[in-house]
């Protein structure tokens, strides 16, 4: 391999042994990916006969494909409100409450705040019977609204973590600025807050949103007809269904995770420098 | 007429045990319409806390303030109609030049024909023309503290806060935008005031100052009024540099007068001939201890004073001379004490080497050794 130019700009003599390591584990990764694009294409004959390697393309069965698509476009579009409306709520609330935390001095803040760590020490199943209780009371069993509302409020704790120390590193003489310049705290929000903290804020923004299109218990919990399904559940419940058909099922598959691979390619850029942003302040 | 008006203002910052500590304890002060104020003192004088209280940014603990006859105390500080220019410039990184001259009068929905016109003016007077599209970070230090004043005068304000706006400067840029800011004021003709550790920026810039210690106001007065005339030992050791040189000593009677006799056990305590205005303060102090202050361009090599009168010189030894060019610097001794002299660059001096100094007495200011004020 030939020398990499590292990130100060000196140049470095490649490392054989970790990037063996590497590849292996990214080999070891992929794997199941690669199994469920090249077995999408198979009818079960074909894949009995030759279950690991790929099939020409001209021989190629659509058929699953188009099969799929019909079976869980329904759910993608569920999914597609249920995870876009949540992203956008968690992460609209969550900068909200880590400004509040960050520059609102009140009394009793800091045990408000003990309190909020409280609850990201609690983990999240045992809260399963009084949610379903609460949203029977409130009428939001088997509606898409109870996942949108839920994920919302379960999400809080760790955005509102993760924001606040961000925000806080922010120059206090801005938010005083803005403050003389006529800023009501949703302006400062709006005009300093979310510019400055754009990377951190797309990086949640993805994982709120891979968290959220891949939700599973919830919506098995929640949701009861099928045409409220959303992927994780519809999912679910195809593996049951058409277990014999495994073409059909990894067509499936593979067409619930292109919305995905669409959305983090996009996002890649602001992913990577929300994860290293802190790192040099810059 | 008073334009703002401090009454007795407080600030406690709370401690988790104990009273609290008092960063502003009780300051009253008035500050006239279009005066240019400067608030003067060492750190953690309580200065910026009395600026942010004006601006708003910080809670009144006690006491009022009133800006152009109308208590503010609890007006958000968008509603005081005041600008101010921070320390660090607080400039949003993420806006242009213009952006960030506009974003106060965009909030309060000017049209936006004004905001250009106010925009350019004030980019025009600040000769910022030519950097209106760039972030600040293309800018140098001078360039965004310009930006930072950019923003403060297009909302014309009713009164200017300034919080140490130089105190990031190289030193050169520091003289260059004292005199840019001075002349602002006189073109703007505004309120302004300003917050500053450094006292030749408070002497150079201010119509009046205020020079603060402990949260206390220890005197307000015009520039020259407080350099000549001192209210206590701080004020006449804080303004000017180097500072005022204190002696020790007592008042004595001679058969010539009043007298000053140093306190000096090491070596021949010298003496001055107290006359006119000053033996008639001293006149109360006979036989008491009393400080005596000299300010180092009153001291002069007796060699180069026309007429050095009787009474009215010292010995001393040079322990460091620094050339500065047109004058020198002495550090001298007399035993006892150790002060500077600013004399004239005539002649070299070696260290350890005698040298006679003459106090320029009309100019010698006498301080009472317990409460530290003038007498």
């Amino acid at each position: 391999m030939s020398p990499v130019r590292s990130i100060d700009g000196s140049r470095q003599r490649s490392d054989w042994p970790s990037h063996l390591i590497i590849w292996g584990f990214l080999l070891i990764e992929l794997f199941p990916l690669y199994m469920m694009f090249q077995v999408s294409f198979k009818d079960n004959a074909s894949f009995i006969a030759n279950p690991w390697l790929p099939t020409s393309p001209a021989t190629w069965n659509w058929g699953n494909w188009d099969f799929g698509l019909r079976l869980i476009g329904p759910y993608i579009a569920n999914t597609v409100f249920v995870a876009t409306t949540g992203t956008i709520g968690t992460i609209g609330f969550a900068i909200c409450g880590a400004y509040f935390f960050a520059r609102c001095k009140l009394p009793f803040s800091d045990a408000l705040w003990a309190a909020f760590l409280l609850l990201m020490l609690l983990p999240g199943v045992t809260n399963i019977v009084p949610l379903f209780t609460q949203l029977k009371d409130l009428n939001l069993l088997n509606t898409l609204w109870a996942l949108v509302i839920v994920g919302i409020a379960s999400a809080q704790v760790f955005n509102i973590f993760v924001l606040r120390h961000f925000i806080e590193d922010l120059p206090k003489d801005l938010f005083e600025a803005a403050e003389m310049d006529g800023a009501g705290h949703l302006q400062r929000i709006w005009h300093i807050v979310i510019p400055l903290s754009a990377p951190i804020i797309g990086t949640l923004f993805i994982l709120a949103f891979l968290a959220k299109w891949n939700e599973i218990l919830l919506p098995l919990i929640v949701l009861r007809d099928k045409e409220l399904f959303t992927l994780g559940v519809g999912l679910f419940y195809l593996d049951g269904e058409y277990t014999k058909q495994w073409g059909q099922v990894m067509a499936a598959y593979s067409i619930s995770a292109i919305p995905l691979i669409i959305v983090f390619l996009f996002a890649m850029r602001f992913f990577v420098k929300g994860l290293s942003s802190g790192a040099v302040k810059g | 007429m008073a334009f703002v008006t401090l009454n007795n203002l407080v600030k406690v910052y709370p401690e988790k045990s104990g009273p609290g500590i008092r960063a502003v304890n009780g300051i009253d002060l008035e500050i006239k319409e279009r005066e240019f104020m400067v608030l003067v003192g060492p750190s953690g004088c309580g200065k910026s806390t009395t600026l942010r209280m004006i601006a708003g940014l910080e809670d009144i603990s006690g006491g009022a303030i009133t800006i152009a006859g109308e208590v503010v105390n609890h007006v958000q500080p968008k509603d005081r109609d005041i600008a101010m220019v921070f320390q660090n410039y607080a400039l949003y990184p993420h806006m242009s030049v213009y952006e960030n001259m506009a974003f106060g009068l965009k909030l309060r929905k000017y049209p936006k024909t004004e905001i250009d016109a106010r925009v350019r003016e004030a980019a025009t007077m600040l000769g910022l023309t030519d950097y209106l599209d760039r972030k600040p970070k293309a800018l140098s230090g001078g360039q965004r503290q310009r930006v930072a004043v950019g923003r403060a005068i297009v909302r014309k304000p009713k009164v200017f806060l300034f919080d140490e706006p130089l105190s990031n400067l190289d030193a050169k840029m520091r003289v260059s935008t004292r005199a840019e800011i001075s002349k602002l004021h006189a073109r703007l003709d505004a309120t302004m005031i300003y917050v500053t550790h450094d006292q030749v920026e408070a002497m150079t810039m201010g119509d009046r100052i205020c020079v603060m210690k402990d949260g206390n106001i220890m005197q307000v007065a015009e520039p020259l009024e407080l350099y000549n005339h001192p209210a206590s030992m701080f004020v006449a050791g804080f303004m000017g540099s180097p500072p005022m040189n204190f002696f020790k000593g007592r008042i004595t009677r001679s058969p010539h007068g009043l007298v000053f006799v140093e306190d000096n056990s090491k070596a021949a305590p010298f003496q001055l001939l107290l006359g006119g205005p000053l033996a008639e303060k001293a006149a109360a102090y006979a036989d008491r201890a009393v400080v005596c202050g000299v300010r180092p361009e009153d001291a002069q090599d007796t060699a180069t004073v026309a007429n050095p009168g009787t009474g009215h010189t010292i010995d001393a030894v040079v322990e460091i001379s620094e050339p500065m060019g047109p004058e020198t610097f002495l550090h001298l001794h007399t035993g006892a004490h150790a002060f500077t002299a600013r004399v004239r660059a005539s002649n070299p001096f070696a260290i350890n080497q005698k040298v006679e100094i003459t106090f320029l007495m009309d100019r010698v200011r006498l301080f009472d050794p317990d409460t530290e004020k003038a007498l």
